[in-house]
């Protein structure tokens, strides 16, 4: 069920299924989507605390609120406020960027960070795009790159009610906001990566054509221990695409910690 | 009413190209311009603005960047070859695009300067810019307009402060010491105009008492002007006709059959000019909430659409003639066409005290531009130059 946690100012949205190890997952650019099984899955083996970000869903977007800083300092003063200990943290796409520049700065509530295609780093020279440009190209090619199967991945938006469409519109304003310019990353992430100090599994679609396989290699060359896997028939959003094999596969590094 | 010649000095030599492409902006690679023929077309162009002065019209240039429909990429440029070309016309920019220019006080430097070469005869408008702008200029379109609010006010406390150096610790922009010269001629600033579809923009800009003006949809320019004139009034002061703008296509001609036909031509600018690959169409957080899911709902085609008197939707890419004179995107006929026309459209719009006259739009030849532009100015001019308040909205 969803509730709203207020958090230095912020109302925050929060989907919160499951009992077990607490996990804050942090939802991709294109929203958290909670109606998909994925949710439901993983809140079999945790008690999964899943915040819309600020400006996406219910959650607010006061007017000082603009940076991925902000986000994340925010769900670190959430972690704080519910006090949750030897929490996972997973994050997807922006989220994952979200996720580790959390990690960067404390991971005093966490047990584990995992990272599903996350965005955030800038690893080739300026002529290379290490993430697609997703506003550069028609909505069809995106969800061509996104998605291994983009028919999983269709919303019918004329069937949607006006209240929906608005949080969607509201979200991709949102992103746009956090996210435009330097394009979906932080050009100094990458070398304060070194500092997660905790155990870090990449999880990558084997179909992801928004950020490479080869990208994740530069993420796992910055994070100390770091190791990464594939989930076969995936895109960008494994935990959409792919949920119980995403589930197992969080299920077990979990069990590792 | 005053008429104010523009055109975007279009490269239409590729429009053909960019049309089977399905863009002829941004994503349309500049392989596809010859410079050489672009700088006869510049020049001939500029020629065409130094008519309008002989003539008696005002003068309007604006912007656009990455885009085979505009070759103006910078307003001052633009204006500091008419300044030198002209002595009478006023001269406005509509408009520097400030929510998208990362130097505010570079704009105030460049329109002081303007304003001083053409000896205070600048009209500085400032607007927020297309949707299809933000990815030339690569300008976050999430919080756009309260960019767009920090930078208008910057370069007009630049531009009226005469006492700097002042600093400025703003959300987007930061400074030390802002103290421009030249400063301008006219003080406190020269006259600001803002550009906008919107009820919300017409409220905001009768705040300011700028000039509001509106592109080729009475549809949306008439509640505009309302909520200017709704708001004007609830501060205590009546907005006259003066405070109003209304650009438009103008085809005039010695027969009625010339002047449809000039139209016709021009209005080509109008069918090419949102042809943009769908990305840079709309960038999120560009539009407003709601229109965004009016977009969702029914696709992307729901921001090149516009509705007529009778409330019938038209698509500009495809529409006639006849179809933009009914939403009064184009005034076309004899001179006696072109006034009756404009009178009516005044009357309905209660009182329009300035017509930005989109006089070539790309194939319309030079020879053919100087008729639309002398005519215009012999002919039709002195009568809109009598035209003020409308009777029956002055009665109101």
């Amino acid at each position: 069920m969803s509730r709203h946690i207020n958090v230095a100012g912020v109302t925050l949205d929060v989907e919160e299924r499951g009992q077990g190890r607490p996990l804050l997952f942090l939802h991709a650019g294109e929203g958290l989507q909670p109606q998909r099984p994925w949710l439901d899955m993983l809140a079999r083996s945790f008690r999964v605390i899943a915040p819309h970000h600020p400006g996406f869903g219910g959650s607010s977007l006061p007017d000082w609120f603009g940076t991925v800083d902000d986000i994340a300092y925010l769900y670190l003063d959430l972690a704080k406020q519910l006090e949750l200990d030897q929490a996972l943290l997973v994050g997807s796409c922006f989220g994952g960027w979200v996720a580790a520049e959390m990690a960067v700065r404390n991971t005093a509530s966490f047990a584990g960070l995992l990272l599903t295609a996350p965005l955030g780093i800038k690893i080739g020279g300026v002529l290379d795009r290490d993430i697609a440009d997703m506003h550069g190209m028609p909505r069809a090619e995106f969800m061509k790159l996104a998605w291994a199967d983009p028919s999983l991945g269709a919303i019918d938006y004329a069937a949607l009610p006006d209240t929906e469409l608005a949080g969607i519109a509201r979200g991709r304003e949102s992103l746009a906001l956090f996210g435009w310019k330097p394009y979906m990353h932080n050009p100094r992430l990458r070398r304060w990566l070194h500092r997660i100090d905790i155990p870090t599994k990449l999880l990558w679609g084997d179909s992801d054509g928004i950020v490479s396989r080869s990208y994740g290699q530069g993420w796992q060359a910055e994070i100390p221990g770091a190791t990464m896997e594939t989930i076969a028939a995936a895109g960008h959003y494994p935990h959409w695409e792919q949920p119980q094999a995403f589930a197992d596969r969080v299920t077990a590094f979990a069990n590792t910690l | 009413m005053r008429a104010w010649y523009f055109s975007e000095m279009a490269y239409h030599p590729a429009w053909e190209k960019g049309l089977a492409r399905g863009s002829l902006r941004v994503n349309f690679p500049s392989e596809n311009v010859d410079p050489v023929e672009a700088g006869k077309l510049l020049n001939r162009y500029l020629d065409e603005f130094a008519l309008c002065d002989e003539v008696g019209l005002d003068i309007m240039v604006n912007e656009h960047h990455s885009t085979a429909t505009c070759m103006t990429v910078s307003v001052p440029m633009a204006l500091s070859v008419i300044a030198r070309e002209t002595k009478k016309a006023r001269l406005l920019t509509l408009g520097n695009p400030i929510a998208n220019r990362p130097d505010p006080v570079r704009v105030a430097e460049e329109m002081a300067w303007l304003d001083c070469l053409c000896g205070g005869r600048l009209e500085m408008g400032l607007v927020k810019g297309a949707p299809y702008e933000i990815a030339p200029a690569n300008s976050n379109p999430g919080r756009l307009m309260r960019r767009y609010w920090e930078a208008h006010d910057l370069i007009l406390k630049a531009m009226s402060t005469t006492s700097g150096p002042f600093s400025w610790e703003g959300e987007f922009f930061h400074y030390r010491n802002v103290n421009i010269w030249p400063r301008p001629i006219q003080q406190p600033t020269p006259p600001v105009w803002m550009t906008g579809m919107s009820v919300e923009t017409g409220t905001l800009a009768a705040e300011r008492g700028h000039v509001v003006g509106t592109l080729l949809s009475s549809g949306l320019a008439k509640p505009m002007y309302d909520a200017y004139r709704k708001r004007a009034r609830e501060l205590g002061w009546e907005a006259g006709p003066d405070r109003f703008a209304y650009a438009a296509i103008v085809g005039v001609g010695k027969t009625r059959e010339e002047g449809l036909r000039r139209a016709d031509i021009i209005a080509d600018y109008v069918r090419t000019a949102p042809v943009v690959a769908e990305p840079f169409s709309n960038p999120p957080g560009y539009n407003s909430l709601g229109a965004n899911v009016a977009i969702l709902k029914s696709g992307s085609r729901a921001n090149r659409i516009v509705t007529d008197r009778n409330g019938v939707q038209i698509d500009h890419r495809t529409a006639s003639v006849q179809q933009f004179m009914d939403t009064e995107t184009v005034f076309a006929g004899t001179p006696d066409d072109v006034y009756t026309q404009l009178k009516a459209f005044n009357a309905r719009m209660g009182g329009v005290g300035h017509l930005l006259f989109f006089g070539q739009g790309g194939y319309l030849s030079h020879q053919e531009s100087k008729e639309n532009i002398a005519l215009f100015g012999k002919e039709v001019l002195p009568r809109l130059l009598e035209l003020g308040m409308p009777e029956t909205a002055a009665a109101e």
